[in-house]
């Protein structure tokens, strides 16, 4: 037993070091410096050691922290209910759901996987020393942080001694239940990707979580201490169960398949295919334009669903908010001051709505996968003067589809502006109206201009550019922080459409000098 | 018409993958390009292709006088098929003859092409992400032997084709040599001896041509043991 824990330890640190290292050659301007024989360095193991400890007491220790000081022990402070039972209360129920969500022995993980199918290590041993070891460091990583916030929350000492074990008591019940239902009906529980009814059930018990003390009802705390000690005595029982099972080696075979395991292989499948599935053919349309004109036009009939059904359901949700806004402010007066307020005052606050609706980045990522990815490889499609004209046919494409939505919001605000009592500057429904559509504009030209800028992906459609990924984030923080941003509209709408004109004849100049050289697959 | 390769060096890291290759390729020939995998055949080909920066060296063209090689010399072949899936195979040549209008010599309609290429009737309509692998690679096929370049790298084209399939590729491949350099990379020696006029071979980082008087059992164990030979 001792060994394979051992060899078990070994393995999964030699995984870990390995990853460190591959995560820190991956740091832009370290992968030059680092040579390859870093793997072989025995300095850099030992320091990989060093910090794979350091993340497993992480690991063992963070994680209850937050989850007692933020879960439970924030919350609780909320409510009106007696401190000691509502801790216990909400302890006790996120705990069922953490029983099922996390039972650590069905989480499909690559240190199982290499252990058993590839080092060809016992299942069994290897499975009850892995999975008894876990257990020992809920205990060890729960203990501390249950006396601590026990205490303060004034539950009685013993009582918080036991809640570790009541933790993974509960998580033996349920994994000892879910290999009974593997024995007996080769039912297998896959922990990430839960079922309807464990969903559901998760769902309810949130709800009894944290809904009813809310409404002044908690469980007596005699109550849920018999439960809790009636769920140890039985885990008891349990572990022989789990300890007695000899079916770990074919269960896992299940349990551990690629699919289940490769999640970022697997969402870029997904992905792939569910873009894919974009296409669709309707024989009535066809384009008659010629060239790239041709190419782009039948890339637009055929990605109706991505691009002109999806522009049309946005414009029709914002003409039905609007007009939804209409109504309120005819029927009830009182609603003009504010209402009018808002769309003087709260421009900024379009700048993220205008970046949601944009689906720049949805469109680009269609273009690579089901065009461009393929048309890459063929020598006519590089040549600047032809990634420059499908650049313009696409660019065109992409504002109008965009813009037709802006086009509702806009007039449909300056309306609303109207219908509350106006504006002393008329100015201000003009200014209303185009900075709208600039902002429309600016992000589908920066969606595509990016995204010919820095064409992040390689033949795998994996995204293989930091900066790419860099600029995205940005751009998201940016319009996120516009959400806070309160200025008169007139002026900020006069800056927006001048740094969208700015933007886009900056952009545009850069598209066409460096496209041609930058507008390629990843290798 | 040649293509001569000068000086061509390209390293990863520490790696040198091509060390520092001179050779010319002459056109009415097919090479075959062999090495052990990992040996830089496909790096040889991203070089050529611009898909990768060489550290260093030159390709051009020689002809009566000699210019530099351009995007335009070449079309490349790769193993797994790559077509615009949101396209029928109709509308990918109307496009493709298109824009190359004027360019393409002897030009002929739409339906000679699928002809040519054996595409059934009721294929040529349909989208290509709805083709089986050995119709999207005869597509791919038939855009380079339209577009016609100097220049037509082919990586392993053959190996996931049906035999009937690769038995038209490999006489369409030898119907176009004349006027073409071909170089075709591939793991398959019997592919190579019998489709190739010449057979090279890419090894710790350099170009070797393998003497062509050999024949049968004895060029077969000459390239192995050029192969299989330790540094």
């Amino acid at each position: 037993m001792f060994r394979t824990f051992y060899l078990s330890y070994l393995l999964r640190n030699a995984y870990k070091v390995n990853t460190f290292i591959y995560a820190l050659k991956s740091i832009p301007g370290l992968r030059k410096l680092l040579p390859d024989k870093l793997y072989q360095s025995k300095v850099l193991k030992i320091f990989g050691n060093i910090i794979s400890i350091l993340l497993e007491i992480i690991n063992i220790f963070l994680g209850k922290f937050l989850y007692l000081f933020l879960m439970i022990f924030c919350t609780i402070s909320l409510y009106k209910t007696e401190i000691s039972t509502t801790f216990l209360h909400v302890f006790f129920f996120l705990t069922i759901i953490g029983s099922f969500m996390n039972t650590y022995m069905f989480n499909p993980t690559k240190d199982k996987y290499y252990a058993m199918f590839i080092m060809r290590m016992n299942a069994k041993s290897y499975t009850l020393t892995d999975y008894f070891y876990a257990i020992f460091k809920i205990i060890i990583g729960f203990l501390p942080f249950t006396i601590v916030f026990g205490l303060l929350s004034n539950v009685n000492l013993w009582i918080c001694l036991i809640l570790p074990f009541f933790v993974v008591a509960s998580k033996i019940v349920i994994a000892s239940y879910n290999l009974h239902l593997y024995d007996k009906k080769g039912i297998i529980i896959n922990e990430n990707q839960p079922g309807k009814y464990i969903n559901l059930l998760i769902l309810l018990f949130l709800i009894l979580a944290y809904a009813l003390p809310a409404l002044n009802i908690v469980v007596p705390s005699y109550l849920l201490l018999i439960l809790m000690i009636l769920m140890i005595l039985i885990s008891i029982k349990r572990i022989e169960y789990i300890i007695n099972f000899n079916k770990y080696r074919e269960m896992y075979k299940i349990v551990l398949t690629a699919s289940n395991m490769n999640q970022v292989e697997n969402a870029n499948r997904m992905a792939k295919e569910n873009v894919l599935k974009q296409i669709t053919i309707d024989s009535n349309k066809t384009s008659n334009k010629k060239g790239f004109a041709y190419f782009n036009d039948l890339f637009v009939i055929r990605h109706s669903k991505l691009l002109w059904k999806n522009s049309k359901k946005v414009a029709g949700i914002s003409a039905i908010i609007i007009l939804i806004a209409f109504i309120i402010v005819t029927i009830n007066p009182e609603f003009k001051m504010s209402i009018n307020n808002m769309i003087m005052t709260y421009l900024p606050y379009f700048v993220f709505i205008m970046y949601l609706i944009n689906r720049g980045e949805n469109i680009t990522r269609a273009m690579f996968m089901n065009s461009d990815h393929s048309m890459l490889t063929y020598s006519f499609f590089r040549k600047p003067e032809a990634i420059l004209k499908l650049f313009k046919e696409r660019l065109k494409s992409v504002i109008l589809i965009n813009l037709l939505p802006a086009i509702i919001i806009g007039f449909g605000l300056a309306i609303l502006l109207l219908a509350t009592g106006g504006t002393s500057n008329p100015l201000n429904y003009l200014i209303l109206i185009i900075s709208i559509l600039a902002m429309s504009i600016f992000f589908s030209i920066h969606h595509l201009v990016i995204y010919y800028l820095l064409q992040p992906y390689n033949l795998n459609s994996e995204t293989k550019n930091t900066t790419y990924t860099i600029v995205n984030l940005l751009t998201y923080i940016v319009c996120y922080y516009m959400i806070d941003l309160r200025l008169p509209t007139l002026y900020f709408g006069i800056s927006m459409i001048i740094f969208a004109v700015a933007y886009s004849i900056i952009s545009l100049i850069l598209v066409y000098k460096f496209a041609p050289k930058t507008f390629k697959i990843r290798i | 018409m040649k293509l001569e390769v000068l000086n061509l060096k390209k390293k990863f890291g520490e790696k040198e993958v091509l060390k520092n290759i001179n050779f010319t390729f002459e056109s009415g020939k097919i090479y075959g390009l062999l090495g052990r995998n990992g040996a830089g055949k496909t790096t040889f080909f991203n070089c050529l292709n611009e898909d990768i920066l060489p550290d260093e060296g030159t390709f051009n063209i020689v002809t009566e006088s000699s210019r530099p090689l351009t995007i335009d010399d070449i079309g490349y072949v790769l193993s797994t098929p790559v077509v615009p899936e949101f396209l029928t195979g109709r509308e990918f040549l109307k496009f493709f003859l298109e824009i190359n209008e004027g360019k393409i010599k002897n030009e002929k309609t739409i339906d000679e092409y699928f002809d040519f290429m054996k595409i059934e009737e009721e294929d040529r309509d349909k989208l290509l992400k709805d083709y089986s692998h050995g119709m999207k690679n005869k597509m791919q096929m038939l855009i380079n032997i339209i577009a016609s370049p100097n220049i037509l790298l082919l990586d392993e084209p053959l190996t996931s084709l049906d035999v009937v399939v690769a038995e038209e590729m490999k006489e369409i491949l030898r119907s176009i040599k004349t006027e073409h350099i071909l170089i075709f990379s591939t793991h398959i020696m019997d592919l190579a001896l019998s489709l190739c006029d010449e057979i090279i071979i890419l090894k710790d980082g350099n170009l070797t041509l393998v003497d062509k008087n050999l024949k049968g059992e004895k060029l077969k164990n000459k390239i192995m043991e050029i192969l299989s030979e330790d540094k």
